[in-house]
């Protein structure tokens, strides 16, 4: 499909740009490498006093943890360089040599920076899935895995969309000023499970900054807990969140053309 | 029994479909009909229109922007109508803010004109169609669209892939541009270890890789030095002239339009001030000649002759109205010991000045 | 001392006004330092919940005032030099400001107040919000509160001095981010933000003490919340000012080495 052709040149090109650069390798592996061990002593102090947090536990919570890893290395390796990149191709006019090329704008904006070193993060949070699904053993069997898959790849669209839907604001707002930030303060929450906050959390993290059917969803299948109600409902979620990111971009795009509304 | 007119010219080395009228059957060339010289580029009535909220500096009136603003309109592009033959180029002469970028723009297909029609290739612009933009490409001076931190080379692979250029192609289009803007021992640095000018040479290049049949460059040479500018405005006609690519060029350096395009296009407040040969628009705008007088040294009395503009080493130089100049000259050459006399038009940039000038009154 | 209290007062203005500028970015940014000691407000009370006693001296609702105070204590002792410092030196900055006559640090203390100016109406009234929705048991007592206050500068002091020594690594190396990843680390162990102190296990608790982050915000915190005796608030107060000290004095030594390399590296 055009998007993998799309997303394999700039990959390309992501990696070209750090290759001068190897000695970075080591500086992200180490400061990934911290990030997730605060995040497991975190856990250890946790179940040190206590066996299950709000009914999940601690395998359950390993395995949360390498979703969080992992779908935030996703986010960290092409969607947040993009969006960061189009908010200031809005405000320099570079976005006009997007508009101006034969491909769809929207395809482009959202492959055409990768953030290489994001893969570490990627890479741990495999690592760390697959720990937490090998202490979860038996319990997780062919139809957790699949309704895993079905969960986080729902989750990616929804965090893509609400992603673009962020930055598209930039067409209107003249500083978008680190707009795109409050998705990585509320991200953060995602480390645990939604279930554990007050309603009213729960449902800002579900429908305002959609971290739980990112984070929370996936790992509920993994540890056998989702429903088919749940997994419908975020790929529901889903295609509405997508149709409507890209009917905004397409306003948004008008816009900054002058054309009349 | 007549040929058809219309009809692209054929080997007529045909049997004649009549007895007895073979010889009104020789080859003829009738091209004159046969290639219909569509415009390339039609504007017509053209206008965009920004709408701009004002305010005021100062708490109060930022409180009070909140709840009434305060809008007001203005004519980027006021009304004008143009067209383009293929093949030629064109320099889009104005001084800053006269229009020629959100010109561009609507003719790019990235502005929505406000009304009027604009047609090029025979698409509407602001459609977008993937046709259309594989065949146009678009150069703006003071903007990059090269990435930053890797060589050019990369982002000419980049640029391939996006407009799905074939390999045979690629190559061919990629050598010849680096042997005509000598890009040899700059494609394998990383972009922002260039010149400035090194980087425009390689944006000019990047930007023709899917040899576009119409190309748009929005001040390309600026902020480049003398030589640089010279290159790229060389390289510009060479490539028109090899390709036939139609060239829309802005500019406000009388030098870029000077050296490439014989007919230019003045704009000036978003309305078109003139339209035609830059010969033509010397001739039109210009009230002055300039004469030269060289004698053995400053005479003093030069003002009689007309006004004087400078006297060196016994060279005056003299502005005198253009029905004057046979007979101030005559009454020179008669009157003075002349060692030289030349008769020049002012300068090109003189003469755009007061075009402007005069569109502004 | 006239001219560098007037320094300050148009520092503060400048700030302020700058931060109104940027409100978004100033809304976003508080929304996280609220949210942080909120999400693990909410782990610990459902921790506390779910066992029969308390954890660590803590029930869940001490839990709950716990991190209401340190949201606050927190934000009123926060800095971030460590992520302007790489910047400044990349884009030369720097170099204007060892022009000046005054102490760099100065300039950033004043900026930093005056972001806490502006933070201080917004965190109270979160503070308000979440005592509503979480009931937490506090225990004030006006001697507490007397000695909070001096608590509380020297915490905002220590801190700031040891970030602004942590913050001149940027001189010495370009690998901040690893320096400013483990400084984080720390603080979020040490200083009573991942749990409060007496959660941890004993030898962290010992180290907690020895370095100077507990000092910064955790010790601020147990003497508003009524859980430090009055001996042990004098005792905290002088580790605090004897910290206030070394960090003076590491400040100024670290400053002039770094001063030195960068003059010799060049600016």
């Amino acid at each position: 499909m055009n998007f993998l052709r799309l997303l394999w040149v700039f990959l390309r090109v992501g990696v070209m740009g750090e290759a001068a650069y190897p000695a970075n390798f080591l500086a992200h592996l180490v400061d990934s490498a911290l990030e997730l061990g605060t995040a497991l002593a975190g856990l250890a102090l946790i179940f040190a006093h206590t066996s299950t947090l709000g009914g999940w536990g601690p395998d359950e919570l390993v395995a949360l943890i390498g979703v969080y890893f992992l779908l935030g290395g996703v986010i960290g390796l092409v969607i947040q360089p993009g969006m960061e990149q189009l908010t200031e191709a809005v405000r320099d006019g570079t976005l006009d040599f997007t508009l101006a090329k034969p491909e769809d704008a929207q395809l482009l904006v959202s492959v055409w920076r990768v953030e290489i070193w994001k893969m570490i993060d990627v890479g741990l949070g495999l690592v760390v899935l697959g720990i937490g699904l090998a202490r979860l053993g038996q319990r997780v069997g062919v139809a957790e895995v699949a309704a895993f898959a079905a969960a986080l790849v729902a989750g990616a669209i929804i965090v893509y969309s609400f992603w673009l839907i962020l930055a598209t604001t930039a067409f209107w707002l003249v500083r978008v000023e680190n707009i795109l930030v409050i998705f990585q303060s509320v991200y953060e929450a995602g480390r645990w499970p939604v279930s554990i906050y007050p309603g009213w959390l729960r449902f800002a993290l579900t429908f305002l900054v959609p971290v739980a059917f990112a984070i929370t969803v996936p790992a509920q299948a993994l540890a056998g807990r989702l429903t088919l109600a749940v997994l419908g409902g975020a790929w529901a979620f889903a295609v509405v969140l997508f149709a409507a990111a890209r009917l905004f971009w397409r306003i948004g795009v008008r816009h900054y053309s002058g054309a009349s509304s | 029994m007549a040929h058809d007119a219309s009809e692209p010219f054929k080997d007529t080395r045909q049997v004649p479909r009549r007895q007895g009228r073979s010889l009104q059957f020789r080859p003829r060339p009738h091209y004159t009909k046969a290639v219909e010289t569509t415009p390339v580029i039609q504007v017509r009535d053209l206008k965009k229109t920004y709408v701009v909220t004002e305010r005021e500096p100062g708490l109060r009136a930022a409180l009070s922007s909140l709840v009434h603003r305060r809008k007001s309109h203005v004519p980027a592009v006021d009304g004008i109508s143009f067209e383009l033959a293929p093949g030629e180029i064109v320099g889009f002469l104005g001084p800053n803010g006269a229009g020629k970028t959100t010109t561009l723009k609507m003719l790019s297909g990235l502005l929505h004109p406000t009304s009027g029609q604009v047609q090029v290739l025979g698409f509407t612009p602001s459609r977008r169609e993937r046709a259309f933009l594989r065949q146009i490409t678009l150069v703006m001076g003071q903007r990059n669209q090269l990435v930053w931190d890797i060589p050019a080379a990369d982002t000419f692979e980049l640029d391939r892939a996006i407009y799905r250029i074939p390999a045979a192609d690629y190559r061919k289009t990629l050598d010849e541009l680096v042997a005509l803007l000598e890009l040899g021992p700059l494609l394998g640095k990383p972009v922002r270890n260039l010149s400035l000018g090194e980087r425009m040479k390689c944006e000019i290049a990047a930007s023709l890789l899917h040899r576009p049949t119409v190309v748009f460059l929005d001040e390309p040479t600026i902020g480049l030095d003398v030589t640089m500018q010279r290159r790229i405005r060389d390289f510009i006609a060479e490539y028109s002239c090899r390709h036939g690519a139609t060239v829309l060029l802005t500019s406000h350096y009388m030098a870029d339009v000077e050296a490439l395009a014989k007919r230019v296009i003045v704009i000036h407040h978003g309305q078109l001030l003139f339209d035609g040969d830059l010969a033509a628009l010397v001739q039109r705008f210009t009230a002055h000649k300039t004469i030269v007088v060289q004698l053995k040294d400053c005479a003093a009395d030069m003002g009689s002759y007309g006004e004087v503009v400078s006297c060196e080493d016994g060279r005056s130089t003299l502005r005198v109205p253009k029905a004057e100049t046979a007979r101030v000259t005559g009454r020179i050459l008669a009157d003075l010991p002349v060692i030289d006399l030349t008769v020049e038009d002012p300068p090109i940039e003189e003469v755009i000045e007061q075009v402007f000038a005069r569109g502004a009154a | 001392m006239t001219g560098l209290a007037d320094l300050y007062l148009q520092q503060l203005k400048t700030g302020i006004a700058t931060m109104l500028q940027y409100r978004a970015s100033l809304v976003i940014w508080l929304i996280g330092n609220v949210l942080e000691p909120l999400i693990y407000l909410v782990v610990w009370t459902t921790v506390s919940r779910s066992t029969s006693g308390t954890v660590g001296g803590y029930g869940t609702r001490d839990f709950a005032a716990y991190y209401i105070v340190l949201m606050l204590v927190n934000q009123m002792t926060f800095s971030w030099v460590m992520y302007e410092f790489d910047y400044r030196i990349r884009e030369g900055t720097f170099s204007a400001d060892l022009l000046h006559p005054i102490h760099p640090i100065h300039a950033d203390i004043a900026e930093n107040l005056s972001s806490k100016a502006v933070s201080l109406p917004f965190m109270i009234a979160a503070a308000a919000g979440l005592t509503l929705l979480f009931h937490p048991a506090f225990n004030f007592s006006w001697a507490a509160a007397a000695a909070f206050v001096p608590a509380l500068v020297l915490a905002f002091l220590v801190r700031f001095l040891v970030d602004w020594t942590v913050a001149l690594a940027a001189f010495w190396t370009t690998r901040v981010t690893a320096i400013n990843q483990i400084h984080y680390m720390a603080v979020l162990f040490f200083s009573g933000q991942i749990a409060p102190l007496t959660v941890l296990p004993r030898p962290l608790q010992i180290v907690a003490n020895i370095l100077p982050f507990r000092w910064t915000v955790g010790f601020p915190v147990e003497l508003l919340l009524g859980r430090l005796t009055a001996a042990q608030i004098g005792t905290g107060l002088a580790i605090q000012a004897a910290w206030l000290l070394a960090g003076t004095l590491l400040v100024k030594y670290a400053w002039r080495v770094s001063v030195k390399r960068y003059s010799a590296v060049g600016a």
